[in-house]
């Protein structure tokens, strides 16, 4: 880290030690001392080649789960035969076939379908509710804060899965359903994040003067404190993205998910489990594509938080 | 402190009530008879006359659940209708499992991240340290159950160090015990180590900034002895906090890692109630995981306060 934009930026900052900048809460923190208005600062012009591989990836496996349907290459996931039984991986199936001669590279695909259909509205209703939940909280402080601060906090010290698990049994094993239970976990660890944010830009000088010069308080919160919230909550939403799939993915590995003849990529593992010894393909590249998507998503994520230096960024 | 401790309980306490509350008045929005479908549709007319008096379905909503608080209260965790076991009897067979797949993991990713953690947050930015820093970022991108399905293939199929199906306890001979926990223990332990890791690893730079690091250095210090007794300390703190959300985290990993080898914990058990459709066992057992986890974090906090004094302002 010897930019010399960064040596620039903290000759002119004062000195402070950087422990004293992070709000003990708990995650990864940034331990920069780069201020918000500084984010043309560092790293800025250079081409980052893992992070557009990284783009690049998540556009390719977006692009396979929209068009799937009208890709004329790909085998139908549900034909039997499509080859002879579990082939490992060649030119004609890439990624194999399963004991019935399904090809596994469509598999592969319609379960991403499936899998991003759930994370995309369960992030997005997420970030949404979570954002305004967290930017009340903080800005308004009192007992909204306390409120949503104590909600947030039980919330997080409750084992996901399990409530997840809850939601499903209750409400029955549907796509609404499982969208439901995922998103209602999106929201405690989104809300925190934006209340932090919004508490530290509602104590800048920016706001105060807003308020010494009679603003009101939406004109504040819409014009003042959102605008430097949102792309905090965007970078949040590739982090949440991936632990999202990673819960749908654990759900419907422990067959709690969507029904079965539905593809995702989680069933798929959890077929592949059983052949392990004679066709560990089947596990290994649905396993490569799920662990490539959310390097992918967690690269962009940080990469973004990193360039908006946002301190508190753990899920 | 005592203010604060009844802050937390009090918290926990409402939460349960809400959520076991907005359980039942979700429960009885179902259609069906959920005595029905606790035999599997397989019952005498007896039978379920006396499900339907156990679990006072004749109650309004609010009255069946004050009874079930009671009963748990009490010590009456109710039992399972299809196999006639106790709540107890299943419970106390898969705890001893997942206490001792939590422990083991939780010891493996602390002895792994703490050493990696002093040393690449002392070496920042040297090769050694993006290597470590790269690995546990891969690993925070990797789910427990891809982990897990790698481990078995290379370690058990492939090697055959290691056994699969089923637990053995240690009374069989410390051997067999580990042959069976350790890759379940590593698999939950991978995705513990990055977090734990990376936290410590920042913190580390952090306190290397101090000043008493540099006096510790200029008396002569060795490097390792400053960084185990003078760095470690005061960068611990955040760990431990984040320590006692994950004991809870874990629990998700835990739920997928007994599933994938075969260990009938209690992870395994919610999963099979659930199946089951044992609403009434899925929901105590969900109270009573939700109860320990918070006084976990709760008794966390604790200690971190005591350990250091500044919190306790805040």
């Amino acid at each position: 880290m010897t930019d010399p934009s960064e040596t620039t930026t903290a000759a002119i900052k004062p000195r402070v030690p950087t422990r004293f900048l992070r709000i003990p809460i708990g995650g990864r923190f940034r331990a920069t001392l780069v201020d918000a208005e500084s984010r043309a600062g560092p790293r800025r012009g250079k081409i980052n080649i893992a992070l557009w591989l990284s783009v690049g990836w998540l556009a390719l496996v977006l692009a396979g789960a929209v068009l799937a349907p009208w890709l004329g290459f790909l085998e139908d996931p549900n034909r039997p035969l499509a080859g002879d039984p579990e082939l490992g991986p060649s030119w004609s199936h890439w990624f194999g076939t399963d004991q019935l001669g399904r090809d596994m590279f469509a598999r592969s695909v319609w379960g991403s379908r499936l899998s991003l259909s759930i994370a995309g509205p369960a992030v997005g209703i997420g970030v949404v509710v979570g954002g305004v939940l967290g930017v009340m909280a903080g800005y308004f402080g009192k007992w909204i804060d306390l409120v949503v601060s104590s909600v947030v906090n039980v919330a997080l010290a409750l084992p996901a899965l399990v409530f997840a698990l809850f939601i499903v049994t209750v409400l029955g094993q549907s796509y609404v359903n499982v969208t439901i239970a995922v998103t209602v976990l999106s929201i405690p660890a989104i809300a925190r994040i934006a209340r932090a944010q919004a508490l530290r830009f509602a104590a800048r000088e920016f706001v105060t003067v807003a308020k010494t010069m009679g603003a009101r308080w939406p004109r504040i919160l819409f014009r003042d404190v959102l605008p430097n919230v949102v792309p905090a909550l965007a970078s949040i939403a590739f982090l949440a993205m991936g632990i999202v799939i990673i819960a749908e993915g654990s759900l419907s590995f422990i067959g709690v998910s969507v029904g079965s003849p539905s593809i995702t990529w989680g069933n798929i593992l959890a077929a592949g489990r059983g052949r392990l010894e004679e066709s560990p393909h089947i596990a290994l590249t649905t396993g490569g594509v799920m662990f490539a998507t959310l390097m992918a998503l967690n690269f962009v994520g940080d990469e973004l938080l990193r360039r908006l230096d946002v301190r508190e960024a753990r899920i | 402190m005592l203010r604060f401790i009844g802050t937390r309980m009090a918290q926990l306490a409402v939460v349960v009530l809400v959520v076991t509350l907005l359980f039942y008045w979700m429960l009885n929005l179902l259609p069906g008879n959920p005595c029905v479908a606790a035999f599997g549709g397989a019952a005498t007319p007896e039978q379920i006359a006396e499900c339907e008096q156990d679990r006072n379905l004749d109650d309004p909503v609010i009255v069946q659940w004050a009874k079930w608080g009671g009963d748990v209260l009490t010590g009456d965790f109710g039992k399972s209708y299809l196999t006639g076991r106790t709540f107890g009897e299943a419970i106390s067979n898969a705890l001893p499992r997942t206490l001792l797949l939590l422990a083991y993991s939780q010891a493996l990713a602390l002895g792994a991240a703490i050493p990696l953690g002093l040393w690449s947050g002392y070496r920042q930015d040297s090769v050694g340290d993006k290597v470590v820093s790269g690995g546990a970022f891969a690993l925070l991108s990797s789910p427990v159950f891809v982990v897990g399905l790698v481990l078995i293939l290379v370690f058990a199929v492939k090697l055959d160090w290691f056994d699969l199906g089923g637990y053995r306890p240690i009374s069989e001979g410390l051997v067999a015990h580990f042959k069976v926990m350790f890759l379940p223990a590593v698999t939950l332990a991978v995705g513990l180590l990055p977090i734990y890791l990376r936290l410590l690893r920042t913190d580390v730079i952090g306190t290397l900034q101090e000043d008493f690091v540099g006096t510790a250095r200029a008396k002569g210090l060795p490097v390792h002895r400053v960084l185990l007794t003078h760095v470690l300390r005061p960068s611990s703190f955040t760990l431990l906090t984040i320590f006692g959300i994950q004991a809870a985290q874990a629990v998700n990993g835990a739920i997928v890692v007994e599933y994938l080898f075969d260990l009938d914990g209690v992870g395994s058990l919610l999963v099979s109630w659930v199946a089951a459709r044992e609403y009434l066992l899925v929901q105590t057992l969900v109270a009573l995981i939700a109860a320990v986890f918070v006084t976990v974090t709760a008794l966390v906090d604790v200690v971190y306060s005591m350990l250091d004094p500044r919190v306790r302002r805040r």
